[in-house]
């Protein structure tokens, strides 16, 4: 009894000897919040990230593409000659966002919606990834006389992130395209592809940015693979993106299907996107 | 044998803590400037006082601030707090000469003295704040300045008009017995 009162008060005076009464009160965390700048835009380079604008924002975004930069100094490598789209898109909730956009590229007006089903969680057992549909329906305007059905692509994304670290964040996404009109007969309707594309941040406010789709089943001989290698720099509530790609449209049917430019010769498109945020 | 029940029995009150905490104490801070003002809140922080040595620690949760502007959220959590790193800010300390204090249903200045650590970084502070008693529970609140430049928290020149560089810090507590 005697040594059972002595470990009692051991103990008793144990817990009494904690050194940081802050050790009482269980640190449950707030794992379940979801992480935020996956992506700092909502672009990757040319790809769509998984970033949607914010709850309740407007985002105006112009996505410009210089010429090819193959003629060297006689046009600044492309300054002379430009591709410019514009888009505008809405951030229903955290969730929902939707939008239109115009390409100067084949004169093509687009409308889009981007709906987030999975969000990633800070840490613990929570959701590792996250998880978006990214849908669109582009109307090419470029010729006059054609049927409105002719003009018509669909594309289909599903975008798969995941924040590793501060730093490094890498997404998936697999595509489906459906082109009504194709103009080569050694091309398919249905174009299924994979694309990769990751960020490494260099500093607090500036990464590295790549995206890449790999075609799946057989494409036309004049096919190449779209990339592009893009620099961000966050500036306050500007995100402004610096790329260098082989794709001159950047619209998913062209940077995915249709790239055109390669490294021989400097056949590769300079640009940039800026994009400014309002509230409603 | 009876006697040595006895003592457990007395022992055991005598060396019980009397433990007051919250897990939803208000944090908010107030950075004015001419060019806009930043206003965050947080109520989820825990706070812990010890009644019998007048001990305080707080846990603040860096990620349960709440801005009007989620864009700011972020850049508060990812380029200024990095709230990845240092998940917590954290203050342990005490009241000072809490033996001479009798709490009441009127509030009554204290001064709190401690360790303030904010983006990793430790600080010595001392800061007035109001404590009293009602239906039970222990009310206090604070208010008080840090300086930006004591948590090594760096602003970037472009917006360095746009943040003060002086925060004005409120604090309100509910603590129940544990």
């Amino acid at each position: 009894m005697k040594r059972f009162i002595l470990f009692f008060l051991f103990f008793a005076f144990g817990i009494n000897a904690q050194d940081d009464l802050i050790d009482l009160i269980e640190d449950v965390g707030l794992n379940s919040e979801p992480v935020f700048a996956t992506f700092k835009a909502t672009r990757i380079v040319n790809a769509q990230s998984i970033e949607l604008p914010r709850s309740r924002t407007l985002e105006l975004m112009i996505l410009h593409r210089f010429g090819s930069m193959s003629d060297g100094f006689y046009d600044l490598y492309g300054m002379d000659e430009a591709v410019i789209r514009f888009d505008l898109k809405y951030g229903l909730n955290d969730l929902v966002a939707f939008g239109m956009g115009r390409s100067s590229m084949n004169k093509t007006y687009d409308i889009f919606s981007k709906v987030k089903l999975l969000r990633q969680k800070q840490s613990g057992n929570g959701t590792p990834i996250s998880f978006a549909i990214f849908t669109k329906c582009e109307i090419q305007t470029v010729v006059r006389d054609m049927d409105i059905t002719d003009r018509l692509t669909f594309d289909i994304q599903a975008l798969i992130a995941r924040k590793f670290s501060r730093s490094f964040s890498l997404q998936i996404m697999p595509t489906f395209i459906h082109r009504n009109l194709i103009l080569d007969r050694h091309d398919s309707n249905d174009l299924f592809s994979i694309g990769i594309g990751g960020r490494m941040k260099l500093t607090k406010r500036t990464s590295i940015n790549l995206d890449t789709f790999l075609p799946i089943g057989e494409r036309r001989a004049s096919f190449k693979q779209g990339w592009g290698l893009g620099y961000d720099i966050e500036t306050g509530g500007h995100v402004f993106q610096l790329m260098v790609t082989n794709a001159q449209g950047s619209f998913e049917s062209e940077y995915i299907e249709n790239a055109r430019g390669e490294f021989e010769d400097l056949d590769l498109f300079f640009g940039f996107n800026i994009s400014r945020v309002f509230s409603i | 044998m009876k006697l040595k029940i006895i003592f457990l029995f007395i022992i055991v009150p005598l060396i019980a803590r009397d433990i007051y905490f919250t897990r939803s104490g208000k944090v908010s801070f107030f950075s004015a400037t001419p060019i806009e003002d930043i206003k965050a809140n947080n109520d989820q922080t825990t706070c812990v006082l010890d009644l019998e040595t007048g001990d305080v620690s707080f846990r603040i949760p860096i990620l349960g601030f709440n801005f009007p502007n989620s864009l700011m959220q972020e850049h508060f959590n990812e380029n200024y707090m990095e709230s990845d790193i240092y998940p917590n800010a954290s203050f342990k300390g005490g009241i000072k000469n809490w033996r001479e204090i009798v709490l009441t249903e009127t509030f009554q200045e204290v001064t709190i003295e401690g360790t303030m650590k904010i983006h990793g970084v430790s600080k010595e502070i001392s800061e007035k704040g109001r404590i009293s008693l009602s239906k039970g529970n222990v009310i206090g609140d604070s208010n008080f300045q840090i300086m930006v430049a004591d948590y090594d928290i760096e602003i970037p020149r472009l917006v360095r008009e746009n943040i003060a560089k002086i925060i004005n810090v409120d604090i309100e507590l509910v603590l129940k017995k544990k």
